[in-house]
């Protein structure tokens, strides 16, 4: 590769200029006239110049070697010659640029985003590269491609001027794997990564360095430009909020305990109060001071009479680099008693559900105050056997799942209980050794787990011939599936068996929100249970919309949250809920910068630069100078001589 | 004391004081060179002249009232006494005239000296002949032999009426001028030298013809010292032939050499025919270079 190259090199038709500026030089060459006595003794003094000085002719035509050094100057200039910095212009370079919210970090108060700073050097990698083609890919929590290779530069600028932050965690794998999948259409040398090094998980060296590690096998080199980064910042990392005692629905206020973990800068010293508002008022405030990288979790008592919107801000002392983590929020479930549907063949549950006073077992005597939809419902048929009964939670006793009526069938016969995740939510606590189950689930010949997971089930616990039993997580929805009936069982008559129920009851109240509540993080809005088959229109903070329908299942899913901030959720114009989500993301807060990026060939590991972008240098400018000042001397020399000559 | 324009003024080449002190100056030549015309130079030969010379022995037809009578009583034999034979000296001033000339006062300055020699000249009993010299093909101005203080006059109207122009060069002048001249003595041939051609053979012709060389060079400020810069066009005054030059500021040194070169050969064109050479600037005070110069320089006396 040549270290100079031009951008326009047609206009070297140019150079055909110089024959009629030689041509008219010296038609148009006039000299003033002085009139001597005799040339007698100037003639030799001449002819002994020329045998002394092999520059006569150089010297004599003077005026002429300072057009032609301007003309040539111009002409160069015209060419738009560069020296060669960055990437070959012939290449197709991938910019990825990092999109995440510690990109709108002020380093310095007062001065520019990370954001800007980055989109200037982004410029200066566009002017080095054109000719070359360009795409340009925003990197948050997924990986967007902003333009297709171009070298259109309005394109490009245009591309770069609608790119804003969002306030999700970087997702540094995603853009990797998106330029690996152009690698396979294109022919890409190096994939330019312009970020300020802040991604997720970083791990740090034995020698002090933070690495990055992506799972991402690289067929391109990777080059690392990282923006210089210094801020301070203080962020909110975490904000939840648990019920502090089983209250039933008869008590008015419920109490909470409300927690915000407050993250600070792994290399400042940071302080400032920390308030927390309910329903616009605030009920707390509580200073804060942080040595560097520590983190400190603060506690706040409060009672709700219904649903409470929460919201915790920081108040920093000093300057604070990341605003968009200084705010999160929290709504406060309205307090209530949970609806558990339990078949009525299913006495041993409805005699342990009884135990528990903030649980209303259906069905019950008042037949007309039957709810549509249940908090958890234990039954002994799935779901497709009963789609009317809608729940969040389903425990589901003796029965196959259809879809895995392939892979594992039953049978009578003594099944002990081989091993279970005695760490599931299901299971904790609960002692299944030495339980007799006379039903006993066989799995089919050649079906692995695998099998098992691939169909989404995930096992919680083995029998001698199969799973015995399973769980199904979904978006807003989990299942339990007992493949053999308890009744054939000797659980009931189990100290697990009330723990079983207990921990159902705990995982249906936390999918209810009703005993832990955790701030909505951006990213993506938890699926939320609305209305079946019901449009709905999303505002976000930026007053941005997007409209979105729900399911048969009522269940509203995938609305994006890019932006800190509270997204209304209406229908037909009338607010139905409102969401606040903001960062509380630990490592976007520590605003920490990745010294290396280590990708799955770990001999490929990539340093950060934080050095000026070695970009194409253009020399037009400079050669522009060149032909100002030459012409600046040739008027000057010969204004000189005519005033002498006058004189 | 350049020009004495005053009325009162005997003429405008020269003040009257000036005159007065020149009347009293002679010219210096190496060499007698004189002509059988009885003058104020002694030949060597006998003549008849107060001065006395020598005797020698009377022969038949000498006149007899030169036989020394006292020595003939004394040894009875007659010896004729032979006086001092005194001839005149030629003086030949050629004045260039050509466009050359008319610079920087080269000209006028150039029939003051003129003038000057011709009245030291006259002034010293010598017939006295001027030549101006202008244009090639053309007969040069001429002042006839002329002698005696009452020619100073026309000495004065010949140079007050020399005209400058013409593309003489110096050895075509001297052969227009001694195709015109007869006599022996010395030839004051008042030029500024800028010529191509060697000097050797105008200065053969005047040194065969009898003439003592007394080159002088009157020179511009210019001349002598070239402040020019820049590219220039230079014209020849006389022949309009042009020359480009540039960058001439920095060829003043090769320019010095050249000219002292010029300088040295016609200094020695003259001296191995034992003349004289001297070169003035033009603009040298006409009284410094009469009084003072041609003094030093042994030129008058």
């Amino acid at each position: 590769m040549s270290w100079t190259g031009f951008l326009s090199p047609s206009w070297a038709w140019l150079f055909l200029l110089i024959i009629p500026l030689v041509i008219v030089y010296f038609l148009k060459l006039k000299r003033p006239r002085f009139e001597i006595p005799s040339l007698v003794l100037w003639h030799s003094v001449i002819n002994d110049q020329r045998v002394n000085s092999p520059f006569q002719r150089f010297r004599k035509h003077l005026l002429l070697w300072l057009q032609l050094a301007i003309l040539l100057s111009l002409i160069l200039a015209a060419m738009q010659p560069f020296l060669r910095g960055g990437p070959g212009s012939s290449d197709n370079l991938p910019i990825l640029v990092d999109c995440s919210a510690s990109m709108s970090a002020i380093d310095t108060q007062g001065g520019p985003s990370r954001m800007e700073r980055a989109k200037e050097r982004i410029t200066e990698l566009i002017d080095a590269a054109l000719p070359g083609r360009i795409c340009l890919i925003a990197v948050g929590a997924g990986a967007r491609q902003l333009t297709e290779f171009t070298n259109n530069k309005r394109i490009l600028a245009e591309a770069l001027d609608t790119l804003t932050v969002r306030d999700v965690p970087g997702n540094l794998v995603d853009g990797l794997r998106m330029a690996q999948a152009l690698a396979r259409r294109e022919t890409i040398g190096t994939v330019t990564l312009v970020s300020d090094g802040n991604f997720p998980d970083l791990q740090e060296t034995a020698d002090g360095q933070k690495i990055a590690r992506v799972d991402v096998e690289l067929p391109f080199k990777l080059q690392f430009e990282q923006l210089e980064t210094d801020a301070v910042n203080m962020g909110i990392t975490a904000f939840n909020a648990r019920r502090q005692s089983a209250a039933g629905a008869a008590n008015r206020l419920t109490p909470w305990d409300v927690f915000v973990r407050i993250n600070g800068s792994p290399n400042d010293v940071t302080s400032g109060e920390v308030l927390l508002e309910q329903d616009g008022q605030e009920v707390g405030r509580q200073p804060i001071a942080l040595e560097a990288g520590q983190s400190k979790r603060l506690v706040y008592s409060l009672q709700t009479s219904g649903v409470s919107r929460l919201t915790a801000r920081i108040v920093s002392d000093g300057f604070d680099g990341l605003s968009s983590d200084n705010t999160a929020y929290l709504e406060l479930p309205v307090s209530r008693s949970l609806l558990v549907w339990c078949d009525t063949d299913l006495q041993s549950y409805r005699h342990a559900l009884q135990v528990f006073p903030d649980v209303t077992v259906y069905p019950n005597d008042d037949a007309s105050g039957q709810p549509d939809v249940y908090d958890l419902a234990i039954t002994e048929t799935t779901k497709k056997a009963n789609p009317n009964l809608e729940a969040s939670v389903r425990l589901v006793i003796g029965a196959i799942p259809e879809d895995l009526a392939q892979l594992v069938t039953t049978r009578s016969g003594n099944s002990p209980v081989v091993d279970w995740n005695r760490s599931s939510l299901l299971l904790q606590h609960v002692n299944l050794d030495s339980i007799e189950i006379a039903d006993e689930p066989v799995r089919g010949d050649d079906v692995l787990d695998q099998n098992f997971r691939e169909a989404g089930y995930e096992i919680l616990a083995t029998g001698r011939s199969g799973p015995l039993v399973l769980a199904r997580h979904a978006p807003g929805r989990q299942a339990f599936y007992l493949l053999f009936h308890t009744d054939r069982s000797t659980l009931p008559y189990r100290v697990g068996f009330p723990v079983l129920i207990k921990n159902a009851i705990d995982i249906t109240r936390h999918a209810a929100g009703l005993a832990e509540v955790r701030g909505q993080p951006t990213r993506v809005l938890a699926p939320r249970l609305l209305d079946r088959n019901t449009t709905y229109t999303v505002a976000a903070p930026d007053s941005s919309t997007q409209t979105f329908r729900t399911g048969p299942d009522g269940l509203l899913s995938g609305v994006p949250a890019p932006r800190v901030g509270i997204y209304r959720i209406s229908e037909d114009g009338s607010e139905v809920a409102r969401v606040g989500a903001g960062v509380l993301d630990a490592g976007e807060s520590s605003l920490a910068s990745a010294d290396l990026i280590e990708p799955r060939d770990e001999e490929l590991r990539v340093s950060a630069s934080t050095t000026q972008i070695d970009t194409d240098r253009p020399l037009w400018p400079t050669l522009a100078w060149i032909a100002f000042i030459v012409l600046l001397v040739e008027w000057w020399y010969f204004q000189r001589k005519t005033i002498r000559a006058s004189g | 004391m350049n020009t004495a324009s005053s009325t009162n003024q005997l003429t405008t080449l020269l003040d009257n004081q000036a005159l007065t002190r020149l009347e009293r100056l002679r010219l210096q030549p190496n060499r007698r060179k004189t002509n059988r015309t009885q003058g104020e130079h002694a030949s060597g030969k006998g003549g008849s002249s107060t001065e006395f010379a020598d005797y020698r022995n009377y022969v038949p037809g000498d006149d007899v009232r030169f036989v020394d009578w006292n020595i003939f009583a004394r040894l009875n034999r007659p010896y004729m006494k032979l006086y001092q034979y005194e001839e005149v000296m030629h003086v030949a001033i050629l004045v260039d005239a050509s466009n050359s000339m008319k610079f920087e006062n080269k000209f006028e300055r150039a029939r003051q000296l003129a003038a000057a020699m011709g009245v030291t000249a006259l002034m010293g009993v010598e017939r006295v002949s001027a030549y101006v010299v202008g244009a090639s093909g053309e007969p040069p101005r001429v002042m006839p032999p002329s002698s005696g203080r009452a020619s100073m006059r026309r000495l004065f109207d010949f140079f007050e009426r020399a005209e400058c122009g013409g593309d003489a060069p110096i050895d075509g002048a001297v052969e227009a001028m001694l195709r015109r001249h007869r006599g022996r003595g010395m030839a004051i041939v008042i030029s500024d030298f800028l010529t191509p051609a060697s000097l050797a053979r105008p200065f053969n012709l005047l040194y065969s013809a009898g003439l003592e060389i007394f080159a002088l060079q009157v020179l511009g400020p210019t001349e002598i010292d070239p402040e020019l810069t820049g590219d220039l066009r230079l014209v020849d005054s006389e022949n309009g032939t042009t020359v480009d030059v540039s960058s001439i500021d920095e060829l003043h040194g090769i320019y010095h050499e050249h000219r002292e070169q010029l300088q040295e050969h016609v200094r020695r064109q003259s001296r191995t025919r034992n003349g004289r050479f001297l070169s003035i600037s033009s603009e040298a005070p006409l009284d410094w270079v009469l009084f003072d110069l041609l003094q030093r320089q042994g030129w008058l006396k």
